[in-house]
């Protein structure tokens, strides 16, 4: 299926007949679109979602629809979404920011390229050839510039499309005692806020306490380098086992475990690993130790979270005491950021028999905690209770040692009490805080000891338009739709503030990666309706028609 | 056959009939466990050898019998989303759990049994007009928002006790009894369970209130008062005692019930006990650890009442087990 590509100039003109017209002249050879059903999380859980689908529901009603939200709990709806294609309209959800998503391949590749569409993460159904060559085009181009004129191409495609109705980015907001940790040591990640790797390296006491205390809403599922146990379980994971690149506070592959990466061709990559680094038992990492990190994920159904980041590796060898060669299938520009910077260096004395014994006993190595938690990371764990507490040391034979003596991370499942307790020192860093912000930057006003840091995330929040299902299949309608929404009111209203309005999978944090002409989207109804009209979309009796000869039919709805 | 013995059976009965609905009820409820999983990495072949890892792509009939023939050794099975055996789960947090609730049910009927019998004596009195309304408005409160009043005010407020947690940031103890004999433990464990005890106190209370009004009236509390004891020694030592037989099939009744109730009083303290366990587990489709949790608790409830059958009888003689 191919679809024309139409500016919203092109729309403008063409678009002059009349959207309402006369019941009894358009009511029998037209009919009306059924009522459409948005889905949301309950407003318990998100209460930002919700109000947000009230209001774009608000918003399209303005167009004649029939909208009605679905407030449902956040697995009862993935899993609808996911496992149910045709049997949904429309729903919003959201891409959460993660610093291996600084660089555009995931974003632009997964979400969108009709690859991921059959049972993947184009759970739309978008199907656009030209973004196809787009998106898998940018994956090739090694050079920088080459790629950025790709990416921002996609974008471009994505906003004549509209699969999705971006909605905001939401600012993540973060906090700690400043009469604990100096403030000029705190670093503002782009795209991820302060709670991020780089200011537990380098986060700087300023009396006696020398223990970061951070807070997790939720209790963690698990720690284990071969399983992404969940959101809070990554900012542990990334402190107790290192990574080959890590994503630098600018978005950009920075050698870390290596001492550097070179490119030799585009599916050729050389490393040099860093030397004296020592797994948390004593032992030097190894080249061997790298090899098997990038191997053993890859080997049957052992680590399936992770193994479709080294799926694109055809050999990974040594080619000295201290470097490694890693072969690609097919270049890809993202390999540094999404493969190299994700995976977690595991030490294969240790993971090589407890692979085995899991083979043995026909479990993958996500389906058992394990014991021992040993990385070469910068921190090493002291104790852990997954429903409780994190302790982690610092790890002061590191190359790049921690300033603080020990980070801890407590289960605090109360967002209130969470606020609460870090004037009193019970926190010190609010690292998950999913209550209201304007409390938090108003204690941060009152009490001097707290700062509060707002950054825009890299993340955003969109409503997705199932386009196997009639109306959403028409690009016409997709964009009335996006042109209907006021983004700033739901920004203002709904997130309080602490957002700023999207149309793009990437968010302009990154200005390199980010295509600023697609920002110029506001809402506009009467273009909105001016759109439909054009496309032959009638009201009658206050209700949207299809244009005269479509007849409604789900597939298998 | 022997009323124990029958009896024993049918909380057998009981427990199976329980431990099938509760089997059931997660499968009929909404949504999947590879829901948790969704990535944009994710694929329908990732998500096949989730259900097959999980047992779920077995006929439903197949997985009830393996989940009650695993009962029968039990085994609760492995968590969905810790990868860990669910009764090492369920009794790592019970502990926390047994303490908090055990703690506030006994605080809670001391004190309803004394304010109770208290209340009986006075009654008529100012101190009953004002005391029966702030019992009835204290049974009446929500849990969570008695608890965040209490942090409000002792926590946050006055500053007094921590708010939140069993223990102080990084704090170690070598083992339970160590935990559970600190002082650290205690002053984290005072705000949870005075406010479940401020939650549970009003039953015992009207309970012992009530008998009381009733024991007052019988000859033996006339010929005490004919005897010229004091009226102290006549509430305490010969009413009270009589009026406290119904209380013990409720304090029994009690353990089973509050082990449930700690589930929002856990998470409004960030307790880490089986309430907060069970939550996750349900928001998760995490179907083996909430089967065990809700088992548990089920089985904690059912026993109790069978205990607080055995106790009528052996407290009260006129009380028969006779067929």
């Amino acid at each position: 299926m191919t679809i024309p590509s139409i500016s919203r100039r092109g729309f403008a003109a063409t678009a002059g007949a009349a959207l309402i017209a006369p019941p009894a002249a358009r009511a029998a050879a037209t009919n009306p679109i059924r009522k459409l059903h948005l889905l949301s999380e309950t407003q318990a859980a998100d209460p930002e979602e919700f109000q947000s689908a009230e209001l774009v529901a608000q918003m399209w009603r303005a167009l004649g629809l029939d909208v009605e939200v679905h407030a449902m709990p956040s697995l009862q709806r993935s899993s609808l979404v996911w496992n149910q294609r045709t049997k949904w309209d429309c729903t919003l959800w959201r891409m959460v920011a993660r610093p291996e998503r600084s660089d555009p391949d995931e974003l632009t590749y997964s979400l969108f390229n009709s690859a991921t569409a059959n049972g993947g993460y184009d759970f739309v159904d978008y199907i656009n050839p030209a973004y196809d060559r787009v998106s898998q085009a940018q994956r090739e181009a090694i050079d920088r510039t080459k790629r950025q004129k790709l990416v921002r191409e996609a974008q471009a495609i994505i906003n004549e499309d509209q699969p999705y109705v971006f909605l905001v980015y939401p600012k993540k907001v973060f906090a700690y005692l400043n009469s604990v940790w100096s403030p000029s040591s705190m670093v503002d990640q782009d795209g991820i806020g302060i709670r991020n790797f780089w200011t537990y390296l380098k986060a700087e006491p300023v009396g006696a306490t020398k223990d970061m205390v951070v807070n997790a809403s939720v209790s963690l599922n698990s720690l284990n380098p071969l399983y992404i146990g969940g959101e809070a379980a990554s900012w542990v994971t990334e402190l107790i086992w290192d990574r080959v690149i890590r994503v630098d506070p600018h978005g950009n592959p920075k050698p870390w475990a290596a001492e550097s990466v070179t490119w030799v061709n585009p599916t050729t990559l050389d490393m040099v690993l860093r030397p004296n680094q020592k797994w948390h038992d004593g032992q030097p990492v190894t080249v061997e130790d790298v090899i098997f990190s990038f191997t053993a994920p890859g080997e049957g159904n052992m680590a399936p979270m992770y193994k479709p980041f080294v799926s694109n590796i055809a050999s990974v060898t040594a080619t000295g005491s201290n470097t490694v060669r890693f072969v690609l299938k097919a270049p890809d520009a993202g390999f540094l950021t999404a493969s190299l910077g994700k995976l977690n260096l595991i030490a294969k004395h240790v993971w090589e028999p407890r692979i085995a014994a899991l083979k043995q006993k026909g479990l993958n190595a996500q389906q058992e905690q394990p014991a021992e938690l040993i990385g070469s990371g910068p921190f090493r764990v002291e104790r852990f209770n997954l429903q409780q507490e994190i302790v982690l040391a610092a790890n002061t034979a590191h190359w790049s040692p921690p300033k603080m003596s020990r980070w801890i991370m407590r289960v605090i499942p109360n967002a209130v009490a969470a606020l609460e307790m870090l004037p009193r020192g019970e926190l010190n860093f609010l690292s998950d805080y999913t209550g209201d912000p304007k409390l938090l930057v108003a204690m941060a006003k009152r009490d001097v000891h707290v700062s509060a840091h707002a950054t825009t995330s890299l993340g955003f929040r969109f409503v997705a338009l199932n386009e196997r299902r009639p109306p959403f299949n028409d690009v016409h309608f997709r964009r009335a739709l996006s042109f209907a929404v006021n983004r700033e009111l739901i920004a203002a209203a709904a997130f309080e503030g602490f957002a700023v309005p999207a149309n793009s999978m990437i968010s302009p944090v990154f200005p390199f990666w980010h295509n600023p002409s697609v920002d110029k989207i506001r809402q506009d109804v009467p273009l909105a309706k001016k759109i439909l009209a054009g496309a032959g979309y009638r009201v009658v009796d206050g209700r949207l028609h299809y244009p005269p000869g479509v007849k409604e039919t789900l597939n298998g709805a | 056959m022997p009323y124990l013995l029958r009896r024993f059976l049918l909380m057998l009965v009981v427990l199976w009939a329980i431990a099938s609905t509760i089997f059931l009820l997660f499968r009929l409820m909404p949504g999947d466990p590879t829901a948790a999983y969704i990535e944009p990495t994710f694929t329908p072949a990732e998500r096949l050898a989730l259900l097959h890892q999980f047992g779920l792509d077995r006929p439903l009939w197949q997985q009830y019998f393996i989940f009650l023939g695993n009962l029968l050794h039990g085994d609760f099975g492995t968590s969905f989303s810790y990868g860990t055996s669910v009764a090492a789960l369920i009794f790592g947090a019970l502990p926390n759990t047994l303490v908090l609730a055990f703690a506030a049910l006994v605080l809670a009927y001391i004190f309803g049994v004394l304010a109770g019998a208290g209340l009986a004596w006075t009654r008529g009195t100012w101190i009953e007009a004002l005391a029966i309304p702030v019992v009835l408005a204290t049974r009446a409160l929500p849990d969570f928002w008695v608890g965040m009043v209490m942090l409000a005010i002792f926590a946050f407020g006055l500053g007094w006790l921590p708010g939140g947690g069993a223990a102080a940031a990084g704090v170690f103890y070598p083992d339970l009894w160590a935990r559970f004999t600190s002082l650290d433990f205690a002053r984290h464990l005072v705000l949870p369970v005075v406010t479940l005890a401020v939650i549970l106190q009003g039953l015992p209370l009207l309970l012992m209130r009530s008998n009381m009004l009733e024991v007052m009236h019988e000859e033996f509390v006339v010929m005490a008062r004919m005897k010229g004891l004091s009226e102290w020694s006549i509430m305490l030592r010969h009413a009270a005692r009589n009026a406290l037989l119904p209380l013990v099939t409720s304090f029994a009744l009690g353990i089973g019930a509050v082990i449930g109730s700690s589930v929002v009083i856990e998470t409004v303290f960030s307790w880490p006990g089986l309430g907060r366990m069970l939550v996750k587990a349900v928001a998760s489709s995490d179907y083996p650890l909430a089967q065990g949790a809700f088992l548990l608790i089920a089985t904690a409830l059912v026993v109790m009442n069978f205990a607080a059958d055995l106790l009528y009888g052996l407290l009260d003689p006129r009380v028969t087990h006779a067929t």
